[in-house]
């Protein structure tokens, strides 16, 4: 399959999820206006990609600055997704990266840990 | 209105308020919008965070605008094209040591009574009830006739630190103004 790459707009993340090297990586500002527009096609790769995938080690990053309430539902739903995975012997790291002092951010992703507990998610301050 | 504007300005000082909008909401508008505020208040040192947080409620109430305002351009509606802008109020503002948002635009009156219900609720909950429910309702998904994941007030108070302010003001038989305040 071919890797899923789009480029950042002022209200869309980066997406940049490249199969070979099972790098998969979400980076900027989540905000738009048609949530479903934007994320049916990353959702559609992503479950071809899992559906292919075998017990290679897959890293996600997730460096979100922003992302407003019904990207949020996304990003569950994202989750639901790698964790079903993972039940089904997969092997799966989330890195969510946040910005320094980004208590907000750092609140949603020790959520996310509690809501899925058997998807390995690492917070990680960035480095300034 | 010339030699009032003046006046208009001193009202706005009066209130607090350092930022105000109203007529046409777009996404483009909110992405610009988002850009001065934040530009705005790291010059005036508030640190990073608040500025997300302030930005963060501009960005939801400005979708609720886009999304469910009542007022539309042009006014016969649906328009020929399909193709409408949404018409609101947001206005921002520093008081008492903290920023706060303004967003008013007209509702249907038949919608007046589920979301008083709703903010009501809010209003009552304290923050690990908000977390709570904030969980569930992003687990069950949206309600019908959202537009987005039903998410965006429960989001605000959660992030806000008074309680949700909220007002509607009945305009004549089919429609309403509705009122909101976050404090951050």
């Amino acid at each position: 399959m071919d890797n899923l790459k789009l480029e950042a707009t002022k209200y869309t993340p980066e997406i940049a999820f490249d199969c070979e090297n099972h790098l998969l990586e979400i980076i900027g500002e989540s905000y738009p206006e048609n949530i479903a527009e934007f994320y049916a096609p990353v959702f559609e790769w992503l479950e071809a990609y899992l559906g292919q995938l075998g017990t290679q080690d897959v890293t996600v990053n997730m460096e979100l600055i922003y992302f407003n309430s019904s990207s949020s539902k996304v990003l569950l739903d994202l989750f639901e997704l790698l964790e079903d995975a993972v039940d089904d012997g997969k092997k799966i790291t989330v890195n969510w990266i946040y910005e320094p002092e980004d208590e907000d951010t750092l609140e949603f992703g020790e959520e996310f840990q509690e809501d899925f507990e058997s998807l390995t998610i690492n917070l990680l301050e960035k480095s300034s | 209105m010339i030699s009032e504007l003046y006046e208009f300005k001193k009202y706005l000082n009066k209130e607090s308020i350092f930022f105000c909008f109203s007529g046409p909401v777009s996404q483009e508008l909110l992405v610009e919008i988002g850009a001065i505020l934040k530009q705005k208040i790291k010059l005036e040192d508030a640190g990073n965070s608040t500025a997300i947080r302030v930005f963060s409620m501009v960005v939801e109430q400005a979708q609720n605008i886009i999304h469910y305002s009542a007022e539309k351009c042009p006014k016969q509606y649906p328009s020929k094209t399909g193709e409408e802008i949404s018409i609101g109020i947001i206005a921002v503002g520093y008081e008492n040591g903290h920023y706060f948002v303004l967003s008013g635009n007209m509702i249907e009156e038949e919608k007046v009574s589920r979301l008083q219900n709703k903010l009501t609720g809010l209003q009552k909950m304290n923050k690990a009830e908000l977390k709570k429910h904030y969980k569930e309702q992003r687990k069950k998904g949206p309600d019908y006739g959202s537009r987005g994941a039903g998410l965006g007030f429960i989001d605000m108070a959660k992030k806000a630190s008074q309680p949700l302010e909220f007002d509607f003001k009945k305009i004549d038989e089919k429609f309403s103004f509705f009122s909101s305040k976050t404090v951050i």
